[in-house]
């Protein structure tokens, strides 16, 4: 790498380390996400783009370097069996079950079963998990070894365009693997009907989920990671059934990536509205909350704004449907009135496959 | 609860009434979850045991025209498989006393079309988690405005990525945030309490 390149880095990194610890950079750091969105702009088929980890980091690489000018990538590669190893769930996938261009879909069936709760607790949640991608979710163990396996390569190549690779991995609570497992509307029936022993499968899971966390941070070195929570988010519980079986989990995730050196990014989906005042209790300056647009990013600057760097949140749905201007002016007001300390600007969860390009660059250039 | 619905069939008690208290019930759920002391957690756990209740008072009902509120043909629309938000409101508009003709998922737009026709709803519902299948729920709502069956229609629409601005882009009636909103709404169009 040459020296240029090397300092450009050490700018954008600093950029958006200013922002993490709370303070206010020379300007707003962009640091984005998008996978099928790449694969369509760049005329590659969405099938091979999420099976081959390969074509979707150099396809990644060659359409966002050239929308402007990135500060970092908050996912470095992208394979579509990852998906399975979070949620325990199987995949409809382009080119094998649907057309190589339509969008990958996880299959809403009961794929763990209440035993499995028992299972957990005689065999150990590592033991357990190995056999249930064994015997469930054939080829999920195998393909995502192949996709950690191209992970440096990725993120070099990423330094190489100048692009900081801020949090590439992936981590989150056991609630969302039983979860997505068991399907939601029996997790949820789980919870009030066996809640004991829903919770002591959690408890059982969690240091095994812990230590490979602080594995993967070390022989990585990340500069941050995602904490993710989808189902977890306070619209679908009672405050009763949050703090018992999603709060705790995520403090501590939390408290082990910091301890790792590690960035956590809350990639916090749907509302969590309710709960804003509960994260005050996570430590003041060292993670990042993301936002996809169903929580209201105001409410959280005004609750968290001293607290906690805030992220986001350009909805999906504008950069399908919306037009530049529309997605400069709701940028630029992120920029005031969420920034320009303690921000970092991107769109909701991720860029939809469908965005327009020049959606998709208007907030790209609205940092500048 | 189930066994106290139980002792009340063996009692020999009006079904009628038995339903019609289960489902008091169920509304004093759907007001506590739209005040924000339920969630959907405790919705679903409720509609769960509803329909446990249900299963022995329809059996004693079978011979009876029971009352319906209203018709809805519901599916989650073509290229979209994703049928969690859809069985949701299917689960809560039952428990309510809504007939749910379920379409499932990847719905044809002709299938709610052939639904809508045979079925005589007043109410369809379309469900999506993807973005890219906006253009699917519109070209849906087109074909029920082709055949001739848009008037009179009310068509509500949810899901994650949807919001209020998606109903005029395709051309439905409502969005509806949650399951309840929907029971809500569907009250509120036939003036019911």
């Amino acid at each position: 790498m040459d020296a240029a390149t090397q300092r450009l880095l050490e700018e954008k990194e600093r950029r958006i380390r200013d922002a993490v610890a709370l303070k206010t950079p020379d300007r707003v750091p962009i640091v984005p996400l998008g996978d099928a969105f790449t694969a369509r702009q760049a005329g590659v088929k969405v099938s091979d783009f999420c099976t081959d980890p390969q074509i979707a980091y150099r396809t990644m690489i060659e359409v966002f370097s050239g929308l402007g000018e990135l500060d970092g990538i908050q996912h470095a590669n992208y394979n579509v069996h990852l998906l399975s190893t979070i949620w325990l769930s199987r995949l409809k996938i382009p080119g094998r079950d649907l057309g190589e261009n339509d969008a990958w879909q996880v299959e809403e069936i009961e794929l763990m079963t209440p035993e499995d709760y028992d299972a957990i607790l005689d065999e150990g949640f590592g033991p357990w998990l190995e056999r249930y991608f064994a015997e469930r979710l054939p080829g999920t163990a195998e393909a995502f070894a192949a996709f950690v396996a191209t992970l440096p390569d990725a993120f070099a190549a990423w330094r190489e365009k100048g692009i900081v690779v801020f949090s590439p991995v992936l981590a989150t609570v056991p609630y969302e693997y039983f979860c997505g497992g068991r399907s939601m509307q029996q997790f949820m029936l789980d919870m009030h009907r066996r809640p004991d022993k829903v919770q002591a499968a959690m408890d059982a899971a969690l240091p095994f989920l812990k230590e490979q966390m602080r594995q993967v941070i070390r022989g990585l070195s990340l500069m941050g990671l995602w904490i993710g929570g989808w189902r977890t988010a306070s619209e679908f519980l009672s405050p009763r059934l949050w703090e018992r079986f999603v709060f705790p989990y995520y403090k501590e995730l939390v408290d082990v990536a910091i301890e790792e050196g590690a960035i956590p990014v809350l990639h916090f989906d749907a509302d969590w509205t309710r709960d804003l005042e509960r994260l005050l209790e996570l430590p003041k300056g060292k993670c990042v909350l993301s936002l996809d647009g169903k929580t209201d990013i105001f409410k959280a600057k005004e609750i968290l704004g001293d607290h906690m760097c805030i992220m986001g949140d350009v909805p999906p749905r504008m950069l399908s449907l919306g037009t530049p201007a529309e997605v400069t002016a709701y940028c630029k007001r992120l920029i005031n009135e969420v920034g320009p300390g303690g921000f970092i600007l991107a769109q909701g969860c991720c860029i939809p496959p469908d965005a327009k390009y020049e959606n998709v660059k208007a907030m790209i250039d609205s940092v500048q | 609860m189930v066994a106290g619905v139980g002792e009340r069939i063996a009692a020999g008690d009006d079904p009628t009434a038995i339903l019609a208290d289960v489902q008091r019930g169920m509304e004093i759920v759907g007001k506590r979850f739209e005040d924000g002391e339920y969630y959907l957690s405790e919705l679903l756990y409720a509609a769960d045991i509803f329909k446990q209740v249900n299963e022995p008072l329809a059996e004693k009902l079978a011979s009876r025209e029971t009352e319906k509120l209203a018709t809805m043909v519901l599916g989650t629309v073509k290229n979209d498989i994703h049928e969690f938000g859809k069985d949701i409101v299917a689960t809560i508009l039952r428990s309510n006393g809504v007939e749910v003709v379920d379409l499932g998922m990847d719905v044809d737009y002709e299938a709610f079309v052939a639904a809508v026709r045979e079925h005589h709803p007043q109410f369809v519902g379309m469900s999506c988690l993807l973005t890219t299948v906006f253009d699917d729920m519109k070209n849906t709502i087109a074909a029920l405005e082709d055949a001739g069956l848009r008037d009179g229609l009310q068509i509500y629409i949810g899901g994650g990525p949807v919001d209020e601005s998606l109903v005029e882009y395709v051309g439905a009636d409502l969005y509806c945030r949650t399951a309840q909103d929907a029971v809500v709404a569907i009250k509120r169009h036939l003036g019911v309490n």
